[in-house]
């Protein structure tokens, strides 16, 4: 629930999304689980030129690796404290 | 180009969403003629005037975007990003003796589909999604299956100095500041609700009564009841 939640919370927010191919795109979250970007841009054009003239784009959500997040948008000790006791009410 | 196969287009019983006639298809860069392109909810699959084709499974479809722009030699276009190898040449896909370094690298194929018919372009994207929606991966076992094993909390609370020290949730709340307090009823808020349904801001302290809470009041645990807030502001 929580990992909705938070993912909810940063729809309309920056974000790079790196996949397992090792290709990383900034863009703003769209929606997520499978990934929709928008206003997007390849941080390693050479690579990939195809993606230049890209806008918006759909990633399957099971080759992401990592999702990096603003720094400013995310507060870590409510994300703490809300893990944790997500983590206690799931063993209940 | 061998990998091309002949077989029945898709109908309605591979759930077909959409067929594009006169569209061209780009594998890395090479044409390979104009043909129709089928989205269907079993796979993507495109056919060229002879009846030779190819189709790709969703899993092994990376990504699918629209490119827009025109000043390229192709014009408006889908480009679909595939993790699969697509051999030119007939030699099997396991060969010892070429660029072993690629074994531990994912294979990137890259496929454009440049239809005639620009305005139509949306709509496959989003068929697209919708069918991409329908395959997910089997499930793993380190998915929502949480059982505790994966990180004990009490266990790393015995005799580990050097690590942070980990609140229950009662000490941990007198640690929040006004701030964290205000921002952890929002998300309390937003956990008991659906995730379908609008987000809003039902759960916020108001400025009086984040005052209020400061002095460790504790706060009902349990967000399973919507609008468990109502009867929270208490005069302390």
């Amino acid at each position: 629930m929580l990992f909705y939640s938070f993912f909810k919370s940063l729809v309309g927010k920056d974000v790079v999304v790196e996949l397992k191919n090792d290709l990383s795109i900034c863009g703003t979250l769209h929606s997520y689980l499978n990934i929709k970007l928008t206003d997007i841009s390849v941080t390693d054009p050479e690579k990939y030129p195809h993606m230049l003239s890209v806008k918006n784009c759909f990633i399957r959500g099971s080759v992401v690796r990592y999702v990096q997040l603003p720094a400013d948008e995310v507060d870590t000790q409510l994300l703490q404290d809300a893990a944790r006791k997500e983590a206690l009410q799931q063993k209940q | 180009m061998s990998f091309l196969k002949s077989f029945p287009p898709p109908g309605p019983a591979e759930g077909l969403l959409r067929q594009q006639p006169d569209t061209e298809a780009v594998l890395n860069g090479k044409g390979l003629g104009t043909g129709t392109l089928y989205i269907a909810e079993s796979r993507l699959s495109w056919l060229d005037g002879s009846g030779l084709g190819f189709s790709l499974e969703y899993p092994t479809i990376s990504l699918h975007a629209l490119s827009r722009d025109r000043s390229d030699c192709l014009g408006e276009h889908l480009y679909v990003m595939v993790n699969a190898k697509f051999e030119e040449s007939k030699e099997p896909v396991a060969d010892e003796e070429e660029e072993d370094s690629d074994d531990d690298v994912e294979p990137i194929t890259e496929f454009r589909f440049v239809p005639s018919d620009k305005s139509a372009l949306e709509a496959m994207f989003t068929a697209m999604c919708e069918c991409q929606a329908l395959h997910p991966d089997p499930e793993d076992e380190d998915s929502d299956d949480y059982d505790g094993e994966e990180y004990d909390v009490e266990a790393h609370e015995q005799g580990q100095g050097d690590i942070p020290t980990f609140y229950t949730y009662e000490e941990g709340l007198s640690h929040l500041t006004a701030e964290g307090q205000a921002t952890l009823e929002r998300l309390e808020g937003m956990l008991s609700q659906s995730v379908s349904s609008q987000y809003n801001m039902a759960g916020v302290r108001t400025e009086d009564s984040i005052r209020d809470y400061e002095d460790g009041m504790e706060v009902d645990t349990t967000p399973t009841v919507a609008g468990q807030f109502e009867d929270a502001d208490v005069d302390h």
